[in-house]
């Protein structure tokens, strides 16, 4: 068989056509993910040179990484807002969801769904520096509170600190934890928490053993979305923290840019990808009996 | 069947939705072990009343009463009723034995208490060994059984069944309607059911309410209520009813004389006007199986009269014919059992038609 008609037989069969139609998304991604990705991987096992990376083999960035007292804790912080962030969002973002699905009329559903998905219209950037205006030395709260005097100077515990990212981080990712919740939640069959209630159980005891269950799958997929991108965040610690408290996004930036480390701050990205994607499987891998087996 | 304690009461019950006006005034009672059935079209109310029963819905006024108590402001989990609902509601997080259990888990059983009484239940309506499956892993017929299972393990006074058949094709369907028959009497729990398959309520019920736009219609046992329908919505509702435009003549002592298009001047009992007078004209109603085609040589039991076959429908056990009537202008519809030997007459055929003026109804 020649080489022409073996590219016509191709052409007309249905892997071809599949072939054809992805293949555009398909070298976006590799041009623009995979191929960046195997140059980070590749650089956080190379020795890191002046102004050059030196293609030498080394494990040592990856050492650095792991028993670097600074690193190790920067990592600890990066992740202890992630999931402070993450509780915190799904938290808030149930109850917001449950209301929505429960308890406003089926034709303005959609109304409630457009009101909260409105901070998307603004950009991030914006809105973080929303906050700062608000928890600011010199922001709302502050002034608000010494202006009806309840208090004489400006609390310091409100900004430029941990908990001011959270609260910055949970508002922004609020409507990616709505949205998922809401899903399945309109999924659950409302004769499912008649049949708990008939069965005995009260309202509250329906929703833990009925829709609590039920809604599982959404929760997982708000904590994904939110977890994963806020432990890469960089510009809300630069912003609200005034770069004074470094989570492991800037501390890869100032090793890249500034330090130009390549090979350690490959080293300490792909670590921190490892140990996203561990935290995550070790979630999933928790809560699999509600994730599987559901019609 | 007199004699048996009453075990729910609609006392005037009137149920709003806004200004739609779902339940007009509903009296009636059930009793206890009976097989009662909420028969009537889509829209008519009959679910509305059922999860009035269950707690779901909260009646406008009038009062709702089970087993002698006063249900206003009983919330469904603590009312004696347990309900098969229309989808069944499985929990599809729960495997077959967890939704059979679920009801038991405030009882707080131990293991082995639970496992067997789950096991017993799982028995009953034919599921043995299927109570490590999960829920998504069941067929239609099977979902039904695991909520049968579900309600019944509770022992309630009332198991409640909204349309439970409904989604079940005709061979499984009738099979359930029997299956759940026996396990009523075995139960001896008081069953009442919603359907519009008015076929399934006469085979299932011990009594049926046929409801018509929020109202009960007619109120009966299965034969009362095919043989003696109230009105001509309920006769029409119920199998099928050929109707003859008829004049009442004289009326006394209990016999009614009436003047019919296709039968004469006939005379009946007053029982066979079992209606109230409505105002819409007065006509006879009877079913196509109480007359019958006469072949050479028969001889009518009671009365004959003579038609013209105008149409054939030929179903292997049963022909339906449909025949003019001697001095009629619209057929009415004859239903026979095929006999071995012989034939199907065609259409166009003379021929002469038994029937009974004690099979009549009169309609006013």
């Amino acid at each position: 068989m020649s080489l022409a008609t073996r590219w016509a037989r191709f052409r007309k069969s249905e892997g071809g056509s599949g072939l054809a139609l992805v293949s555009p998304t398909a070298i976006y991604a590799i041009l623009l993910l995979a191929a960046p990705l195997a140059t980070i991987l590749l650089f956080s096992v190379l020795t890191d040179g002046y102004l050059v990376v030196e293609p030498v083999f080394t494990f040592g960035n990856y050492i650095e990484t792991w028993t670097n007292r600074i690193y190790r804790s920067v990592m600890m912080r990066s992740l202890g807002v992630s999931v402070a962030v993450t509780v915190l969002t799904v938290l808030l973002a149930y109850p917001v969801a449950y209301f929505v699905s429960f308890h406003v009329q089926p034709s303005k559903k959609s109304l409630w769904l457009f009101l909260i998905t409105i901070p998307f219209w603004t950009s991030y950037l914006i809105r973080v520096f929303l906050w700062k205006v608000i928890l600011g030395y010199n922001g709302v709260i502050n002034s608000g509170l010494m202006a009806t005097g309840i208090i004489d100077e400006p609390l310091t515990a409100i900004s430029y600190n941990v908990q001011a990212f959270v609260v910055t981080l949970a508002h922004a990712y609020a409507p990616f934890a709505i949205l998922p919740i809401y899903v399945v939640l309109e999924k659950i069959d409302r004769s499912l928490l008649e049949a708990g209630q008939d069965l005995g159980e009260s309202k509250f005891r329906t929703f833990l053993r009925v829709t609590l269950p039920l809604s599982v799958p959404g929760i997982a997929a708000a904590v994904l979305i939110v977890f994963i991108p806020t432990i890469g965040d960089y510009v809300t610690p630069n912003l609200i923290g005034g770069g004074k408290i470094p989570m492991i996004a800037n501390m890869i930036e100032v090793l890249m840019l500034v330090r130009d480390n390549k090979p350690l701050g490959a080293a300490i990205a792909v670590s921190a990808m490892a140990i996203v994607t561990a935290v995550s499987l070790l979630f999933l891998f928790t809560i699999r009996k509600y994730l599987r087996g559901q019609k | 069947m007199n004699e048996r304690p009453t075990m729910i009461e609609f006392q005037d019950v009137h149920k709003y939705y806004g200004d739609y006006h779902a339940l007009r005034g509903i009296n009636a009672t059930i009793k206890a072990g009976e097989f009662f059935s909420l028969l009537g079209p889509s829209g008519c109310g009959k679910t509305t009343l059922l999860r009035t029963i269950a707690g779901f819905e909260e009646i406008s006024s009038g009062a709702v009463l089970i087993d002698g108590k006063h249900m206003e402001g009983v919330p469904a989990n603590q009312r004696p009723t347990n309900m098969v609902f229309q989808s069944y509601a499985i929990f599809p997080h729960l495997t077959v034995e967890e939704n059979v259990g679920f009801g038991l888990r405030r009882e707080r059983l131990a293991k082995d208490v639970l496992a067997r009484r789950v096991g017993e239940a799982l028995e009953m309506v034919g599921l043995k060994g299927y109570g490590a499956r999960g829920a998504h892993a069941l067929s239609g017929g099977q979902r039904q059984r695991v909520a049968l299972a579900r309600a019944l393990i509770l022992k309630p006074k009332v198991l409640l069944l909204d349309e439970p058949l409904s989604a079940l094709d005709k061979k499984m369907r009738e099979q359930m309607q029997v299956e759940l028959i026996k396990l009523q009497r075995q139960v001896g729990i008081t069953f009442i059911l919603v359907t519009h398959d008015q076929e399934e309520a006469l085979v299932m019920s011990d009594r049926i309410a046929v409801m018509f736009e929020g109202e009960i219609a007619q109120l009966a046992d299965p034969e009362t209520l095919y043989r003696r329908p109230n009105s001509r919505k309920v006769a029409d509702f119920i199998g099928t009813m050929n109707f003859m435009p008829a004049s009442v003549v004289s009326e006394s002592g209990g016999r009614i004389e009436v003047d019919t298009q296709g039968f004469g001047r006939v005379e009946i009992d007053a029982a066979q006007a079992p209606g109230a007078t409505t105002g819409n004209g007065t006509s006879i109603g009877f079913r196509p199986e109480t007359l019958t085609v006469l072949f050479e040589g028969q001889v009518a039991a009671d009365r004959e009269c003579m038609a013209t076959i105008e149409e054939v429908v030929y179903f292997g056990d049963m022909t339906y014919y449909d025949v003019r009537l001697d001095g009629m202008q619209t057929p009415v519809r004859i239903s026979m059992r095929n006999v071995f030997g012989r034939p199907v007459l065609d259409i166009g055929t003379r021929t002469r038609v038994a029937w009974s003026p004690g099979a009549l109804v009169l309609f006013r």
